[in-house]
């Protein structure tokens, strides 16, 4: 018999319920008043709190067009408040797609946007006010991941049509019965709770509506439905609900994403006005807010909001949470820029709130690098929060989410990463439905369930305050308890023995593809933090010989990095205007550090060890040319933290490259070259092997089609189409000097042209492999891949502060997710006795599989930013074939010299501190010592021996002990301080 | 300055700043073919927009043009 699918016309009962909800709603406004003076003025906002203006003021009606593309608006009105409105509590309700700030009378009374219409006017009005001065300030909301809040996904786009505003009179009893029925509503259409309980909802719920008479504008019954809500379903508990679930009021911002960072400090007064305005009428209720540069621009720009925020901190109410100076991507960043975030993040909520923030706060961040635990220790953080492995993970379930986190050097933090999203709005069912994903119900104590609306849609709202408050009297949900952050962390994480750990870093089984996109800001972020590191060194060191220490300069260079360090601008993520305005920031910092350097007579050598390595030297009259500049190659030698002469050495090997039938002979190897630029044989002379076994240097370029997530992800089966690549010019000979020999292919790939020059060398076993392309093409992805005559199953990729072992295999779904990682300066295949080292000036993606490496050169991608990545790219890798494993082979080393230009400048220091990395020097920040950052890069342990003693610091510069001789362990970063008048 | 160029300096870093993308493709006569990405290939409101770019245009131009939208959309979002 066939079947006969029935659909049901006549209306359900729990339609019918909805239906009169839907009407109840229309009754929260017992008096309306329409303001019909208001004008409207258009703008763009170019830069913080600067705007160009369309037009005039003009007259601003329903009905009208309000909002341009990237536009602000400013509203005005005066009106003078009805007779019958003004012994009420008045109301400001305005229905907007956009982002609104609201002042009357020159007092910030909150805000509107797509989550909420209105605004209380009565308590921050003079007793008698009979006039009104009205000024909003709204930025069109068109951001793309609305459907967190499906109602503002209707109302989306730049052209908005205004729908009036109103002083409105609140039906407190109506609107009372309406966040009931939020709450009801939603746990009967959750398939999370009691089939039974829900069917009990349905029944009764239908039932308390009956009371009401919605034939009749006065609502008779009203109070009837509402009292039978009260008796018969809150009073029911015949159903029971376990769990225990803190809830945390936060709203995340991304500075820069949809919109440009200017648009941020409006998107954050918003967010934050809103939440006091909140605190006013909710005693109980307790914020928490991120990132030390958001309160600077509130300080900076809105003093008074300012100094009420401050209040609320006093008072406990607004906690500041995460100790950084923005949420930064913690992939990517170097190990010194994880520490300003903190330094200076931590120097901003010591000055202004008098309190060190004891968690990192991260919810939105792609993934966190295994050199954090141990900065965040030192910087006076003992707690971790993320979320992302826990909620976006493609493959596997992140185990845990309350644990220990144990990092790279053995450093140990406690990590909270919430099974849920960061952004609810606090409805049971996301409440239940964290409470099902805890993974920790044994061991972890409490699960935290962050609430509020993000990117502007400006945290809590009233609707879930006052669900809030009616949660304890519902028996079927789990028990609720508002908490603050650090309340949270200590109550269920603080000494918590039963915690389990996770040893190694927290990788993001996603987004792999933002170690790649926008290779440019890459580029640039890794040339400005070596910048900064030789200026601050050699800044310290005139400083000992009696210069200005330019500590201003350097501080605001280092906050603007930093800020472009946040988790949507480096990692790509991101709009056009972004992009822009990250390279003018760039632009910047590089002419402000050019000044603070200033030049000398000698070439100064930052590194802390005798630099060895073949190095390009700009000279007009030189006879190598390197990225279109000429110049020689020599070897430095230059000493420890020490100036000298470079002396060019004198040509007496003019035959050193020879081209033997097809293969290239060098004092090195014996190489047989493809026309690609590819390697088919690279015979390694004095190691008696050969390298290659497969496509070696091959540039490979794939259709990169990752759907929706373009900019942020590459899929597993990348590699199933490839892209042809054409050979325009085969490889041959280009230019041949004293020390370098260059051959150079051009390739076609679709549109673009890709120059690759193979540079050899006559002292130097590296092989540099610089690069030259005009990029013009859509979804692709371009890797150099290397299959390398390597038996390894693990291979070695710097971290910035060490480095991490990574399985070449794929045996289970862990290494199998693993398929693109993010590296820093290097990585490594090794057999004991011999490896291949990969050194890049600005490249961290990189996949491995059994013996070949593919290293991640460009992206295409079109969203968020139809333009990524075109244009002209200039980027270079050194392929280091090496005797013993990466540490014995001092590939670290290697990579800090091909990384570090040298600068000149007469300055030295007898101290070299060997056997570490010096990271950083500065004055520290209150300018009495010299602060000395080293690191353990390889793994040893070992003694530090100092002239004198010096103090011990952590990383916020407070001092924590004295020493002469200082014992290190693998991967520990030290911080000294130096007493000047030592 | 000519239309190719006002759209290129004028309204398409205004759309840019809301994630969308518009590009000149011809002009016949008064009429303007300009081609739609980004966000703005979604957007349920675009007509709206395009009524906004023909009156910009002829507030800071002094000509009356008809705009035709092309929306090319990212196979991600071309169901």
């Amino acid at each position: 018999m066939a079947h006969i699918a029935v659909v049901r016309r006549s209306m359900r009962p729990e339609e019918w319920t909805q239906l009169r909800f839907g009407w109840l709603k229309r009754h929260i406004y017992k008096k309306q008043y329409e303001i019909k003076t208001l004008q409207i003025r258009n703008a763009r906002q170019v830069a913080e709190m600067e705007f160009v203006y369309d037009d005039d003021y003009v007259p601003l009606c329903k009905g009208d067009f309000y909002f341009t593309p990237d536009g602000t608006a400013f509203i005005r009105g005066d009106i003078v408040i009805p007779e019958d409105l003004r012994q009420e509590e008045l109301w400001l309700t305005l229905k907007t797609a956009a982002e609104m700030i609201v002042r009357v009378n020159g007092a910030y009374v909150g805000g509107v946007d797509p989550n909420r219409e209105r605004v209380l006017l009565t308590p921050y009005l003079a007793p008698g006010t009979e006039r009104l001065h009205i000024e909003i300030q709204g930025y069109n909301r068109s951001k793309p991941d609305d459907e967190r809040n499906p109602e503002s996904l209707s109302v989306r786009g730049c052209r908005q049509i205004f729908e009036g505003a109103y002083l409105s009179v609140v039906d407190h009893a109506v609107l009372d019965l309406v966040y009931d029925l939020e709450l009801f509503l939603n746990i009967a259409g959750s398939e999370l709770f009691s089939e039974d309980y829900r069917a009990f909802l349905n029944r009764e719920l239908s039932r308390a509506l009956d009371c009401i008479d919605f034939e009749d504008d006065a609502l008779p019954g009203l109070a009837d439905a509402k009292r039978y809500i009260d008796e018969v379903v809150y009073a029911n508990d015949d159903y029971k609900g376990s769990g225990d679930v803190a809830l945390l009021a936060h709203s995340h911002l991304d500075l820069a994403y949809y919109w440009r960072r200017v648009h941020a400090v409006q998107k954050n007064l918003r967010t934050v006005l809103i939440q006091l305005r909140l605190m006013d009428r909710y005693p109980e209720f307790t914020y928490t807010h991120t990132q030390a540069y958001t309160y600077e621009t509130l300080e900076k720009y809105y003093p008074e909001v300012f100094a009420e925020l401050k209040e609320r901190v006093a008072q406990g109410r607004f906690e500041p949470v995460g100790a950084m100076y923005v949420e930064p991507d913690c992939n990517i960043p170097a190990a010194e820029s994880l520490i300003r975030q903190c330094l200076y993040g931590q120097a901003y909520f010591r000055e202004k709130f008098g309190k060190t923030i004891r968690n990192c706060w991260l919810p939105d961040v792609f993934g966190n690098s295994w050199i954090l635990p141990q900065i965040l220790k030192k910087c006076g953080v003992d707690y971790f929060v993320s979320n992302k492995m826990s909620t976006w993970n493609d493959t596997n379930r992140f185990p845990h989410n309350n644990f220990v986190w144990r990092g790279i050097d053995g450093s140990e933090v406690y990590a909270c990463v919430p099974p849920t999203h960061f952004i609810t709005w606090n409805m049971p069912s996301q409440i239940q439905e964290n409470w099902e994903a805890y993974q920790d119900k044994n061991t972890g104590g409490q699960t935290l369930s962050m609430f509020g609306y993000g990117d502007g849609g400006s945290g809590c709202t009233e609707e879930m305050l006052e669900l809030m408050r009616r949660f304890p009297k519902v028996s079927v949900m789990p028990k609720t308890e508002h908490v603050g952050a650090q309340a949270f962390l200590e109550k269920n994480l603080k000494d918590n023995p039963k915690l389990a750990k996770w040893d190694g870093e927290l990788y993001l089984e996603m987004h792999r593809g933002t170690f790649t996109t926008k290779a440019k800001i890459k580029k640039e972020n890794r040339r400005l933090e070596y910048k900064l590191r030789e200026a601050e060194i050699i800044s310290t060191l005139r400083a000992l010989g009696g210069e200005a220490y330019p500590a201003e300069k350097l501080k605001a260079c280092w906050k603007k990095l930093l800020v472009n360090q946040f988790h949507d601008i480096l990692p790509g993520s991101h709009i056009a205007p972004v992009y822009r305005d990250a390279m003018a920031d760039y632009a910047e910092i590089d002419r402000t550090l050019d000044e603070v350097i200033g030049s000398g007579t000698q070439y100064f050598n930052s590194l802390n060890f005798v630099r060895t390595q073949l190095t390009f030297f700009e000279n007009e009259n030189g006879d190598s040319t390197r990225f279109g500049k000429k110049g020689y190659w020599c070897v430095p030698n230059l000493p420890a933290l020490g100036h000298g002469e470079v002396r060019r050495s004198v040509g007496t090997a003019s035959r050193w490259c020879a081209c033997v039938g097809d293969t290239v002979e060098t004092p090195f190897y014996s190489i047989r070259f493809a026309p690609d630029g590819s390697f088919e044989s690279l015979w390694d002379k004095t190691l008696s092997r050969e390298w290659v076994a497969g496509p070696f240097n091959r540039l490979c370029v794939y259709e990169d089609k990752p759907g929706v997530y373009d900019a942020w992800d590459i899929l597993p089966n990348y590699k199933d189409k490839p892209v042809s690549i054409e050979v325009v010019s085969p490889l041959q000979l280009q230019e041949q000097s004293d020390e370098a020999a260059t051959f150079e292919t051009e390739l076609r790939v679709g549109t673009s042209t890709w120059k690759r020059r193979i540079r050899l060398f006559r002292v130097s076993r590296g092989i540099e492999v610089e690069n030259v392309v005009d990029w013009r093409e859509k979804h692709r992805l371009a890797k150099a891949e290397f299959t390398c005559n390597v038996l390894a199953r693990e291979a070695l990729c710097d971290l910035g502060a060490g480095f991490i072992r990574r399985e070449t295999h794929r045996n289970t779904s862990w290494q199998q997710a693993r398929f693109e990682v993010c590296h820093h300066k290097w990585c490594d295949l090794a057999e004991t006795d011999g490896g291949i080292a990969l050194i890049n000036d600005c490249k961290y993606g990189v996949g491995f599989e059994e013996n070949r490496i593919s290293l991640s050169l460009l992206r295409a991608t079109i969203r968020p930013d139809p333009t990524s990545d075109m244009g002209l790219h200039r980027f270079a890798y050194l392929i280091l074939p090496h005797a013993g494993d990466a540490v014995h082979a001092h590939i670290n080393r290697a990579a800090l010299e091909y990384n570090i230009p040298l600068v000149k400048a007469d300055v030295s220091c007898q101290n070299t501190f060997p056997g570490l990395f010096l990271q950083a020097m500065k004055l520290s920040e209150d300018g009495k010592m010299v602060v000395v950052r080293l690191t353990e890069t390889e793994g040893h342990r070992g003694t530090l021996q100092l002239p004198k003693p010096v103090k011990l610091l952590n990383m916020l510069e407070d001092a924590c002990g004295e020493a002469q001789s200082v014992d290190y362990h693998p991967f520990e970063i030290l911080t000294l301080g130096i007493p000047l008048q030592q | 300055m000519n239309l190719e160029q006002y759209i290129e300096t004028a309204i398409r870093p205004r759309l840019q700043g809301d994630g969308g993308e518009v590009r000149f493709a011809e002009q016949k006569e008064d009429s303007l073919t300009l081609v739609f990405q980004g966000e703005c290939s979604k957007c349920l409101i675009l007509e709206r927009c395009v009524r906004w770019i023909e009156e910009q245009i002829a507030h800071d131009l002094g000509v009356r043009v008809h705009i035709r939208a092309v929306r090319k959309k990212p196979y991600f979002w071309d169901a």
